[in-house]
C-alpha cells in the first residue's frame, strides 16, 4: 500500500511535469523493445542492474554499464570484473530473496534460459525485466545499443556496437573469396549433436567459407548419428573446448582413417565460451575458426 | 490418538513459522512482527508476503496432497510400493504440460493442460483396467504401470523432437520445484476439502485394508469404495503435480513412516499424512532455498536426505 501511494504521487508528479514541459517527456523516458517484442520504458537510466545469464552479463558490460551491475548468476566469467560480483543463484534457479533485497531497477533475463514462472513473478512484483537472446550478428549489436539506452551509457554502448558491426563487416569481406570447405561442427559428443545454418555457430562457419554439412537440417541443434557424418565426409571437424585446448572429444573420429578430416589431420578445437555466447567476443571466435579453416585448406 | 494429531499440527505450524523466518535475506524477529502487524519496510513485506508465505503454503499443500494420495493408493492397491505416480498420473500431467509448452502457451494454460493430462491418464487407466472381465487391484496396478511406461515413452519422444530452445522450460517442469508454484490456493483448498470428505470413509478403508472379501462380508460395498478412493487420489495427485511438478518420495515414504509410529488406522493415518507430508515438504523447501544460498537446491534432494534416514531409523526401531 505504501508503495502504491508513492507510485500514485509519482505518477501525478510525472503527469504535471509532462503537461508543464511537453518537450522534456521524451528525455525522461528511456524505452527499448526486448527480444520477446515487449517494450520497456523506464523513467531514469538504470543504476542497479542484475543479469540472469552469463551472456547477459557480458552484454551489459559491453554496453558500458558494467559498473552498474549489482549481481550476476553462476558462470558469469567474462569480463574478469564479473567474477568479483555477488551471485544470486544460477540461471535455472534464481534466489528471489537475494535479488529483491538488492532492489534492482533493471533485471536482464534470458528468453529461453530462465524459468518462466520466476520471470513472471518478478514482473508481478513490479521489477523491470528485459529479456534478451540475440540469434544473429546484427542482433548482438542491436542488443548492446538497447541495453546502453536503458542504462544511459549510449556513448560507450553505441561505440562498442559499431566496433562489432565494423568488425563483422571487415571479416565478412576478408573471407568473402575463400575456397568453400565442407565442415562438421560437433556441439556435443555423446549424444552426437551439431548445428544448422540458422545457429550463430553456423553463421560463423559460413562467414569463414565453411560449408556446414548439416546446415540444411530442420532443427537448430540436430541430434545425428555417426553414420551420417561418415557419409557426409567433411574435410574438417571442429568442436569447442575449454580455452580451445585439445582434449579427447574428437578421438572417436580417429578410428575412421578413411575420413577426409582425419586423413588430412583436420580435427580442430576452438575456445567454447566465445563461440557459444552471442557477445562481441564472437569476433575472436570468428578469427579463430577462420584461422583453423585456413590451415584445413592448406592440409588438403 | 487425537494427541498425536495435535502434536503433528503443532509441528506443522512450527515448520511454517520456521519457513517464514528463514531465507537468504535475514529478517529479524522484530521486523517480522512489524510485517505481521501490517507495517514494516516494503522489502520485508515483499519478502514475507509475496515470496515466503505463498511458497510455504504451496509447499505445505503439495506435500499434504502427495502424502494423502500415497496413503490412499497403498490401501487401494494393497501394495506397500504404491505411490501417487504409480498409475501414470504424473506422466499424463507431464505430457499435457509439455504439449502446451510445445505450442508456446502461457503458464496458466500449461497448468490447465497438465491437470487435463492427469485426468486423462486417470480415465484411461480406469477404462482399461475395467475391461470386460473382473477387476482386481493387481489388474489396476499392472494397467497403470504399463500406461505409465507409455507416458514415459511419449515424454522422451517429445523431448527428442522439441526445438532445443524450448527444452530448458520443459526440463524445469519435469524436475518439479516449489519455486515454480504460481498460486498456493488450489493445493491448500483441495487438501482441506478432501481430508474432510475422506474422514467418514476412513473406517471402511480400515476394513478394506484387510482384504475385499472380509470387507464385503462386513457390509462394505467394495467396488464403489475402491473407485471413490481411486478418483479422489487421482484428483489430489493431479492438483499437486499441477502446482509444483512431479515431486517424488513424499507420497511413498510419509504414509509408511506414520504407520510405523501410529499404527495402520486410516482415521489417524489420513489426516496425519496431510500434516506430516506438508511439514516435510515445508522443511525440505526451506532448507533447499537457504542451505547454500544464493545457490538453490532442488527440493527433491532435501526430501530424500531428510526422509531416508528418518524412515530407516523408524524401520530399524520397529523390529
Amino acid at each position: 500500500m505504501v508503495s502504491r501511494g508513492l507510485n500514485f504521487r509519482f505518477a501525478l508528479g510525472l503527469l504535471i511535469a509532462i503537461l508543464a514541459h511537453p518537450i522534456s517527456a521524451s528525455e525522461m523516458q528511456r524505452c527499448a523493445v526486448d527480444d520477446t517484442g515487449k517494450k520497456l520504458c523506464i523513467s531514469a537510466p538504470a543504476q542497479r542492474v542484475i543479469t540472469l545469464s552469463p551472456g547477459a552479463t557480458e552484454l551489459v558490460f559491453a554496453a558500458g554499464a558494467g559498473d552498474k551491475v549489482m549481481a550476476v548468476v553462476n558462470y558469469s566469467d567474462y569480463p574478469p570484473a564479473a567474477l568479483e560480483l555477488p551471485l544470486i543463484g544460477s540461471h535455472t534457479r534464481v534466489d528471489m530473496e537475494a535479488l529483491l533485497a538488492l532492489n534492482p531497477d533493471l533485471v536482464v533475463t534470458w528468453v529461453t534460459g530462465n524459468p518462466p514462472a520466476q520471470v513472471e513473478l518478478l514482473q508481478e512484483l513490479g521489477v523491470s525485466t528485459f529479456a534478451i537472446e540475440p540469434r544473429t550478428f546484427a542482433g548482438v549489436s542491436s542488443v548492446i545499443e538497447r541495453l546502453a539506452t536503458l542504462a544511459g551509457t549510449e556513448p560507450e554502448g553505441f561505440a562498442e556496437a559499431e566496433r562489432f558491426r565494423v568488425g563483422i563487416a571487415a571479416l565478412t569481406q576478408q573471407y568473402a573469396g575463400v575456397e568453400p570447405i565442407p565442415v562438421f561442427y560437433q556441439v556435443w559428443e555423446k549424444p552426437l549433436m551439431t548445428v544448422n545454418n540458422e545457429h550463430l555457430i553456423g553463421k560463423v562457419l559460413k562467414l569463414c567459407g565453411g560449408v556446414n554439412v548439416f546446415g540444411d537440417m530442420q532443427r537448430l541443434i540436430p541430434r545425428i548419428s555417426a553414420e551420417v557424418v561418415l557419409q557426409a565426409d567433411p574435410d574438417a571437424i571442429l568442436t569447442g573446448s575449454v580455452d580451445g585446448v585439445s582434449d579427447d572429444q574428437l578421438d572417436e573420429w580417429k578410428k575412421y582413417a578413411g575420413l577426409a578430416a582425419v586423413e588430412k589431420n583436420n580435427l580442430f578445437f576452438v575456445p567454447a565460451s566465445p563461440i557459444s555466447r552471442p557477445t562481441p567476443r564472437l569476433l575472436d571466435a570468428i578469427q579463430t575458426v577462420c584461422g583453423k579453416l585456413e590451415s584445413a585448406r592448406e592440409n588438403l | 490418538m487425537t494427541r498425536s494429531l495435535l502434536g503433528l499440527g503443532m509441528l506443522a505450524l512450527a515448520s511454517m513459522a520456521f519457513a517464514l523466518a528463514l531465507g537468504s535475506v535475514t529478517v529479524s524477529p522484530a521486523d517480522l512482527w512489524q510485517v505481521i502487524q501490517g507495517e514494516g519496510s516494503t522489502l520485508h513485506r515483499t519478502l514475507l508476503l509475496d515470496l515466503r508465505l505463498p511458497r510455504t503454503l504451496a509447499a505445505f499443500g503439495t506435500g499434504g496432497l502427495l502424502a494423502v494420495a500415497g496413503a490412499l493408493m497403498q490401501v487401494l492397491l494393497r501394495n506397500p510400493l504404491a505411490d501417487p505416480y504409480v498409475l501414470g498420473l504424473s506422466g499424463g500431467a507431464a505430457v499435457g504440460a509439455l504439449l502446451a509448452m510445445l505450442m508456446g502457451m502461457g503458464t496458466l494454460i500449461i497448468s490447465g493442460s497438465a491437470f487435463a493430462g492427469a485426468m486423462l491418464a486417470t480415465v484411461l487407466v480406469f477404462g482399461l483396467a475395467h475391461g470386460t472381465g473382473s477387476w482386481t487391484p493387481s489388474r489396476l496396478l499392472l494397467t497403470g504401470v504399463v500406461v505409465a511406461a507409455g507416458w514415459g515413452a511419449v515424454i522422451t519422444l517429445m523431448l527428442a523432437i522439441t526445438p532445443s530452445y524450448k527444452l530448458p522450460g520443459m526440463l524445469y517442469w519435469l524436475m518439479g520445484d516449489v519455486s515454480y508454484a504460481r498460486s498456493p490456493w488450489p493445493a491448500v483448498v483441495v487438501l482441506a476439502v478432501s481430508v474432510v470428505v475422506i474422514m467418514p470413509l476412513a473406517r471402511n478403508l480400515n476394513v478394506l485394508a484387510r482384504g475385499p472379501m472380509q470387507a464385503a462380508a462386513l457390509g462394505v460395498s467394495v467396488r464403489p469404495l475402491e473407485w471413490t478412493i481411486y478418483v479422489l487420489a487421482s484428483l489430489l495427485t493431479a492438483t499437486a503435480v499441477t502446482t509444483a511438478g512431479s515431486i517424488g518420495f513424499v507420497g511413498l515414504i510419509v504414509p509408511h513412516m506414520l504407520r510405523l509410529i501410529l499404527g495402520n488406522d486410516q482415521r489417524i493415518i489420513l489426516p496425519a499424512s496431510a500434516l506430516a507430508g506438508g511439514t516435510l515438504l515445508v522443511l525440505a523447501d526451506t532448507l533447499a532455498r537457504t542451505m547454500i544460498a544464493p545457490e538453490q537446491l532442488p527440493v527433491g534432494v532435501i526430501t530424500a536426505l531428510l526422509g531416508v534416514p528418518t524412515f530407516l531409523y523408524l524401520l530399524h526401531r520397529s523390529r
